[in-house]
């Protein structure tokens, strides 16, 4: 078996598991018949209603759940891209979400309250999105640098901070936006015509060009880890930080570059709800695709390419978890099978003794990740 | 790590030395003792009776203790409660430390140690945390006391006291065995000695009858040959073979034959056997296997076309007449890891066409001095100048771009990345410039071509650039980092411990390409705790104590004594 | 002045119960060298299954399903982290993230989506000739949970600091290595605190949904298990030091409602989101100050093997 396969396998194992795991809890709730059908309802939800297309739909019974896949995909890819990327350096991000709040609320802000032409609006409201992620980040890698602050409890502390300023203060408070007729709304003002991210597809979907972005942006993060002498060092960083600071490389400024990259991807994607979604930072920011970039990131077994894959997978998931509610079914559902399948990720090591019951038992790397 | 077919036996109230090479097996074997592995055959017998260990707890119930290499002590608790942990005296279901203390206290009276039982372990020295270990052991009740490298860590004077307390053990009926591959104190110590080698017991001699340099043959497996003697592994040397003879203990306490202290026995525990057999196939799973010198054979023939070093190297002139200074410093200070003061003033210099020697006892500076070198550690004070640059404020990367070559003495932790590629591994460090990248990028075809290159001139088995570096022995990842640093052309090498933990074939090869790049003109500092070694490669050796130089000797006006004398400090007035 | 103190106090203690609960089991499993990101996740499961059990039988009995059932997810996590030596952030996000999603789904399904019907008030109790006494007065008229997490901090203090066991249990955590090597089970004594850790968080997550909240809502324990993590971390990993950062974040979370209702000009100076944010604020400074010479437990989050040193 090739060793990038074999690599693979558990993840694509405990995918399967997951699913198989969700589809006996609904069939146990409710009745097989319903789980079936519940899975079939997310699959063309996700992928499009082909069947129903071929009766003579119109097309966007196929554009419009692939467009909101396409969405979806493209926010956990970036939140994915930035948990794998400090992965690599040796840090571990559990802070994608509150680097994701600081990002989506500079775009908000910038978006709205700048004018410019398109083609510098945009650019701005993502540089400035991608600067917020990358300076709350950026903070716990200077914590652990010179205090030596574990990265795992800052970001998690840092991701409530976030939180709690950001939703409980700056947007019901000063940020508040406030509607033509002078009334508050729920979130910051709209954003302006010249910082919507484009649609690919005009009105056949909500496909906008953060999809693009995103998978754009995980080829480039997959060449520079590989392919460039400052990737190299990153990965050595992240493997043996003494052996690379012996061999002259530069190990904090590594270490705080890689991190501001991490948060920078995270900021990015909250600009990307916010400046292809939303339209304005909304009261809360929903689901928690900053923790999501976890799973994605580990499903994707750190791999950059990996971590997209995982991403347009569990993004045609999600996209179709929205028809399953027409069975009852909580439109969260896909997000249970994400965890189960982290869950199941995380036992790398039962996948691989069982792969190789019949091998030697060779020295195997757990789930490559840093020591917490 | 792994044993085939090992078989040993001790006597009661003997002191049993094991040697052998590094991965020979012996420490394998006291785990397999000490009920931490399983062997997957074989038998082991304590007191004539069969037993099997399922965990140390049985070991301990049938008397075994153990002292490892790496202590097992939790360095936040306190003596008492290192000491008594899992068999804590306890008053109505509480720890009852008082008692804890005193019993300790009782223990450490009874064997004669001096310890503090409510001092917390971290604040201990090494030989006082060495103390703990064995009355840790002793307080369980321990018949059989098995020391794991016990001497590794230790300066001269803990290694005598350590000596003394094991034959003082051994005179109170305890037996001991110990483990080591330093053979001039094997001798001085034990009664008997077993020699290991590649998972066998394949010696057993009595230590009054036999020599450092015949158990040196022992070790390396091969019969007498010329020339293999002063050949051995490098740790054992040092030695006149004449003077490592040991004629007063050995001959004092014939085997068994010291009677029971009355009332210390409680298991009526007689000899100790164990007897081993690993069915073939087993052999296989191993994880790391060997890929260089797979059989005797091929390891001979490295070792000599690695070309005779020793001697070779005696016969040669002294080379330090001529060449540049690369490096030249006064006055160097700098703080070790503990926060204390590692270097107190040392003046040095390094020439071209040279090889310089630190030697000293463990722990004296010299490892400090060599990352002061190499850019790793900061200067307090003192200045230098290395390869046209000011010593003050180096870099590893200000080192490496002057030219700067560095073999560091924890391989795994400093010299290469397990997880990389050998390839990758082999641009570590020279990864921005060519042939191992073009610009900003990253030269895959230079870099494996570069490679192939190397494995093939530096015998690297198996030549496999893809690989990762885990899989290679200890060997073959040490001459993928001599080969790395090397091809460099460095003008200063700077080298650790560079043969530690290699079997002979592969000392022989880096000592052999230590010395090309010395014929090549670059200048080399050699910092080994061998002394073997040291006096072996270098044309000077500057003598480290506590951080200063407290003796300079050339080539070839080596006298060992004095040497050894400034190593503890003679000459400073410290001593 | 001192009927405001009084207010504060009792609601102080009113609430502060299942945080301590979850901030010892974090402590527990964290001492004995068992990173607990999953505290989260435990508590919720924990909440919901109590608020579940709470409908058909006596609250003292759903309690303790809802401990069980934090026991069982921190077998889940005992068993990745253990038994297999997996990365234990990486089981404890797992783990979060199932809970969170399963919780949902479990609960749309049993419930629909307004959460679980309310609960049964708990019993209080009052401390005689206590209810009287000024500011004191304030331990009076609690539910047992608030009585139990008085005085189980130093119930397991004495446990870590006086007994064979919290020897054991703390050396694990420093050392593991050492452990072993004098014949205990490394496995077995971190299985226990796991287990033990879970029991505490399922605790915590119960008497959330039953006696402080009354029901169970969708977002149970809405981020309750981090502040409880940051309190270990805050109190140091010791027990009596969680209870008090415990009370202590309690205390301002209290402070804060109180303002809010009483003086809401003061919150336009001071806006709720910033005290909000308090408690991690505060322990990252002291993370930042404390620098190098943290107090977690030296082979925390290092997954036990036998060959390694």
């Amino acid at each position: 078996m090739p060793e990038r396969l074999r690599q693979a396998l558990p993840s694509v194992l405990s995918v399967l598991l997951a699913l198989a795991v969700c589809w006996s809890l609904i069939a146990l709730t409710m009745t097989p018949g319903t789980a079936t059908a519940a899975y079939v309802e997310m699959l063309w939800g996700g992928i499009g209603n082909w069947p129903a297309w071929l009766n003579g739909a119109a097309a966007t019974v196929i554009t419009r759940p692939l467009g909101e896949a396409a969405m979806k995909a493209a926010l956990l890819t970036l939140t994915g891209l930035s948990v794998a990327v400090a992965f690599k350096v040796g840090l571990f991000n559990i802070g994608a979400q509150g680097q994701m709040i600081l990002g989506a609320l500079a775009a908000a802000v910038v978006g709205a309250h700048v004018s410019l032409p398109a083609v510098l609006h945009i650019p701005a409201a993502l540089v400035a999105a991608a600067l917020a992620g990358a300076a709350w980040a950026g903070l716990a890698a200077l914590l652990k640098l010179y205090r030596g602050v574990h990265e795992v409890i800052s970001t998690i502390m840092l991701n409530w901070v976030a939180l709690r300023l950001v939703d409980n203060w700056l947007v019901i408070g000063p940020l508040r936006g406030v509607a033509e007729g002078g009334q508050s709304i729920t979130g910051t003002a709209e954003i302006q015509a010249t910082a919507t991210l484009p649609r690919l597809l005009g009105e056949l979907s909500r496909l906008n060009l953060g999809f693009p972005l995103a998978l754009l942006l995980a080829v480039v993060v997959w060449l520079w880890l590989e392919r460039t002498r400052t990737g190299f060092e990153t990965r050595a960083v992240g493997l043996g930080a003494e052996a690379a600071r012996t061999a002259g490389v530069p190990v904090a400024k590594r270490t705080g570059v890689a991190m501001a990259l991490a948060g920078a991807m995270a900021g990015l994607a909250g600009a990307v709800l916010v400046l292809g979604t939303e339209g304005r930072y909304p009261g809360t920011l929903g689901a928690p695709y900053g923790f999501d970039g976890i799973a994605i990131a580990l499903i994707g077994n750190n791999h950059p390419l990996g971590a997209m894959g995982a991403a347009l997978f569990f993004g045609v998931l999600r996209a179709g978890g929205t028809r399953m509610q027409l069975l009852d079914v909580h439109k969260s559902f896909p997000e249970l099978i994400q965890g189960l399948a982290l869950l199941f990720v995380a036992g790398r090591m039962v996948w691989l003794a069982l792969l190789r019951r019949h091998e030697a038992a060779a020295s195997v790397a757990s789930v490559e990740v840093p020591r917490a | 790590m792994s044993l085939e077919d090992a078989s040993l036996d001790v006597s009661e109230g003997e002191l049993l030395a094991v040697v052998g090479e590094n991965g020979a097996g012996k420490t394998s074997l006291m785990n397999v003792l000490y009920g931490l592995y399983q062997p997957d055959a074989g038998e082991l017998s304590v007191g004539g009776q069969p037993v099997r260990f399922k965990s140390p707890r049985d070991a301990i119930a049938r008397g075994i203790g153990m002292v490892h290499q790496h202590f097992m002590l939790v360095p936040t608790l306190t003596v008492a409660e290192n000491v008594v942990l899992g068999r804590e005296p306890t008053r109505r279901g509480l720890f009852d430390l008082e008692r804890a203390i005193s019993e300790v206290a009782a223990t450490c009276a009874r064997f004669g140690f001096q310890l503090e039982p409510r001092a917390r372990v971290d604040t201990l020295t090494v030989g006082s945390q060495q103390k703990v270990e064995i009355v840790k052991a002793l307080h369980r009740g321990a018949q059989v006391l098995v020391l794991d490298e016990p001497t590794a860590v230790l300066t001269p004077q803990e290694s005598d006291e350590l000596a003394q307390v094991m034959r003082g053990l051994v005179a109170q009926g305890r037996t001991v065995v110990l483990i080591s591959h330093k053979l001039k104190e094997v001798l001085g110590v034990a009664d008997r000695v077993a020699v290991m080698r590649r998972g066998r017991v394949v010696a057993e001699v009595r230590a009054a009858e036999t020599t450092v340099g015949q158990l040196a043959n022992l070790m390396v497996g091969e019969g007498p040959r010329h020339g293999t003697e002063a050949r051995a592994p490098t740790s054992l040397a040092g030695l006149s073979p004449a003077a490592s003879r040991v004629e007063a203990i050995g001959a004092a306490l014939p085997e068994a034959a010291v009677p029971i202290p009355g009332g210390q026995v409680t298991t009526g525990m007689s000899a100790l056997a164990l007897m081993g057999g690993v069915p073939p196939g087993a052999a296989t799973e191993r994880p790391v296997p060997s890929s260089e010198g797979t059989g005797p054979t091929g390891t001979v023939a490295l070792a000599i076309t690695g070309g005779t070093p020793l001697e070779a190297s005696s016969e040669r002139a002294p080379a330090t007449s001529a060449g540049e200074a690369l490096l030249e410093a006064s006055g160097l200070q700098a703080v070790g890891d503990n926060g204390r003061p590692a270097l107190r003033g040392v003046d040095l210099t390094v020439r071209a066409g040279e090889i310089v020697g630190i030697a000293g006892v463990d722990g004296n500076g010299q490892r400090e001095l060599a990352e002061v070198v190499t850019g790793l550690r900061a200067l307090t004070s003192g200045s230098g100048t290395l390869l046209g640059g000011p010593l003050a404020g180096l870099t590893p990367a200000k080192a490496r771009e002057r030219g700067v070559g560095h073999v560091p003495e924890d391989r795994l932790r400093r010299a290469v990345v397990k997880a990389l590629s050998v390839e990758e591994n082999v641009a570590l460090g020279r990864h921005t410039r060519p042939p191992f990248a073009r610009g900003p990028w990253l030269d895959f075809a230079g870099r494996r071509e570069r490679t192939l290159a190397l494995l093939e001139a530096y015998d690297v088995r198996p030549p496999d650039p893809t690989l990762p570096l885990a899989r290679l022995s200890g060997g073959n990842q040490q001459k993928v980092v001599v080969a790395r640093e090397l091809d460099a052309k460095p003008r200063l090498l700077v080298v650790v411990q560079p043969t530690r933990g290699l079997d002979i074939g592969a000392v022989a090869h880096v000592q052999a390409k230590l010395r090309e790049a010395r014929a090549h003109g670059a200048g080399v500092l050699l910092v080994s705790l061998d002394l073997e070694e040291v006096l072996a490669l270098s044309d000077r050796v500057y003598v480290l104590f506590e951080g200063r130089v407290t003796g300079h000797f050339t080539r070839p006006d080596y006298d060992e004594r004095e040497l050894g004398r400034r190593m503890l400090g003679a000459g400073t007035g410290h001593a | 002045m001192l009927e405001v103190l009084h207010a504060l106090l009792f609601s102080t203690l009113d609430a502060v119960p299942a945080l301590v609960f979850a901030a010892l089991g974090a402590v527990l499993s964290e001492r004995a060298g068992v990173v607990f990101v999953g505290l989260e996740g435990m508590m919720r499961v924990g909440a919901f299954c109590a608020a579940v059990a709470a409908l058909v039988m006596p609250m003292s009995l759903a309690v303790g399903v809802g401990m069980l059932a934090g026991a069982a997810l921190a077998a889940v996590h005992g068993f990745l982290s253990i038994r297999w030596r997996s990365d234990q952030v990486v089981s404890g996000i797992a783990l979060n993230l199932v809970a969170l999603a399963g919780g949902t789904f479990l609960l749309e399904s049993l419930y629909g989506p307004n959460g679980t019907p309310a609960l049964p008030q708990a019993a209080r109790w009052d401390v005689p000739g206590l209810a009287s006494v000024p500011v004191l007065g304030a331990l009076s008229g609690h539910s047992a949970p608030t009585y139990l997490a008085l005085v189980l901090p130093f119930a397991l203090q004495a446990l870590l600091t006086r007994t064979p066991l919290g020897l054991r249990l703390r050396a694990v955590g420093d050392k593991p290595h050492a452990v072993a090597t004098l014949g205990l089970s490394v496995a077995g004594l971190r299985w226990g605190a796991v287990l033990g850790g879970g029991l505490l968080a399922g605790l915590g997550g119960a008497v959330l949904s039953t006696c402080v909240l009354g029901r169970f809502e969708q977002h149970t324990p809405a981020g309750l298990g981090f502040i409880a993590l940051a309190a270990m971390v805050f109190g140091r990993w010791t027990p009596v030091g969680a209870f008090l950062a415990a009370l202590f974040f309690a205390f301002g979370d209290a402070l804060r409602i109180g303002l809010a209702s009483s003086a809401p000009g003061l919150l336009e100076v001071v806006p709720q989101g910033m005290l909000q944010a308090l408690p991690y604020v505060l322990t990252l400074a002291l993370l930042t100050l404390q620098g190098q010479r943290s107090s977690a437990p030296a082979a925390l989050g290092v997954p036990y093997e036998q060959e390694s040193r």
